[in-house]
């Protein structure tokens, strides 16, 4: 339990600080790759139990903690997307891969539109949000494909 | 496995959830009230990573750029070094002018002239065993021409900052080198009032030649430290370039004698060499 809880932790500093480092070089070409918030939702896609709300409220604090964004921001959309992944988990067998990554891709574009509204309302682009929906399908896409061809990678396919 | 669906009741806790999150939301976007927490965070996010740097990145850093320092600092005095002996050959008929040539309108006529300067080329030695320099009759050392195209070297002379070496036999990626002193070696020679002429032989000695002459024929006196040049009749060396002294008079019977001339260039003295093709 303690370890599993580490270890989850370290991923998402690790994935945080991925997302921070890769963000700079995307928002040159209009694109924003929330990759902390996609890492969270495979995971709760993946796991074999519910993520309850506690669990993903709290992991949105400490994501809201560790890149100084607003207590709250990333707490409400980690809640909300552990709810929408729950609800359809057993739907969610019926679809192909495509329809998942869309899926993905959908809320990760949502999640986007929602953080530039609380953090960037002034300069809220939509060709940011057009740009950063299709970049994230693609690479949705491209996650999708690595664990087909690469099943060790992944034990269960996206 | 199938996973349940969010029942009633945990549907009204992801509300509860969502909306403390909206509340916090809107607090602390209206208000100060987490930024203590925030600073502490940071201040700690700060501290820490310059602690972790400083135990592991730094001294690694430190060490690579010592280690890069030092080796920046040889390759720039192996390359300073080179620059230099690069120099003194380019300017080699300026900076020797007056041991060189016999006389300045020489120098002037070769520096002048296309043919040299088209064929000049820069070398440097790859092997030369000084034992057998020393030692034995074969005199031989190899070279590397650089910037060379497919032009061949053969019969191109080879000199260094002092004087003529010896001329390239052999091409190839290593050029072979006959020396002055290689008993197979033979270059024409002439004294420096320009009435004796010669065919010099190497002795098989380290700078060492030797020119035998029947005193019919010519009947020149010389005397020990008498200069030699090149008189430039073979068509391999250039004329009028300085060989060496005069070191022993040797007369063999009435009608022949051996004189030894020291050179002044030695091919040890330098590892670095022009090579001229007339």
């Amino acid at each position: 339990m303690i370890a599993s809880f580490i270890k989850k932790t370290l991923l998402i500093i690790l994935v945080s600080y991925l997302d921070y480092k890769i963000s700079y070089g995307l928002s040159k070409i209009y694109v924003i790759l929330p990759l902390t918030f996609l890492a969270y939702t495979f995971f709760m896609y993946k796991s074999d139990y519910n993520v309850g709300p506690l669990e993903s409220f709290v992991t949105g604090l400490f994501v809201d903690l560790i890149t100084n964004s607003y207590f709250g921001h990333n707490a409400i959309l980690f809640c909300f997307a552990s709810y929408l992944i729950n609800t359809y988990s057993n739907t969610f067998k019926l679809f192909s891969y495509f329809q998942i990554c869309i899926f993905f891709g959908a809320s990760a574009t949502a999640y986007i539109g929602f953080s530039q509204i609380i953090l960037n309302l002034y300069n809220f682009s939509y060709l940011t949000l057009f740009l950063s929906g299709i970049f994230n399908i693609i690479f949705c896409v491209l996650v999708a494909i690595l664990s087909v061809y690469f099943p060790s990678i992944s034990t269960r396919k996206i | 496995m199938a996973r349940n669906t969010p029942t009633p009741g945990q549907k009204i806790t992801y509300f509860v959830f969502i909306v403390l999150g909206i509340s916090i939301l809107y607090i602390d976007i209206n208000s100060k009230i987490f930024s203590s927490v925030k600073n502490n965070f940071q201040s700690f996010k700060i501290s820490s990573s310059f602690v972790i740097k400083n135990i592991t990145v730094n001294p690694l850093k430190e060490f690579v750029e010592l280690m890069s320092s030092k080796q920046k600092l040889l390759d720039e005095n192996t390359m300073l070094r080179k620059k230099l002996e690069d120099s003194y050959l380019r300017n080699f008929l300026i900076t020797k002018e007056n041991t060189f040539y016999t006389d300045r309108t020489k120098l002037v006529k070769s520096i002048k002239d296309d043919l040299v300067t088209e064929s000049f080329n820069f070398a440097k030695l790859t092997h030369i065993d000084p034992n057998i320099f020393n030692c034995c009759d074969r005199h031989r050392m190899y070279i590397e021409i650089l910037d060379k195209k497919n032009e061949s070297f053969k019969e191109a002379m080879v000199f260094n900052l002092n004087g003529i070496i010896g001329q390239i036999v052999a091409n190839g990626s290593q050029n072979e080198v006959i020396l002055l002193t290689d008993v197979k070696s033979s270059i024409p020679i002439k004294n420096s009032r320009g009435d004796f002429f010669c065919n010099a032989m190497g002795s098989g000695k380290a700078n060492l030649i030797s020119c035998s002459y029947s005193q019919l024929v010519w009947i020149n006196e010389h005397k020990i430290g008498d200069s030699f040049y090149s008189s430039g009749l073979g068509g391999i060396y250039p004329k009028d370039i300085k060989l060496g002294e005069l070191t022993s008079i040797d007369i063999i019977d009435s009608s022949v004698t051996k004189l030894e001339i020291e050179l002044v260039a030695s091919p040890l003295d330098t590892n670095f060499f022009g090579v001229i093709k007339i």
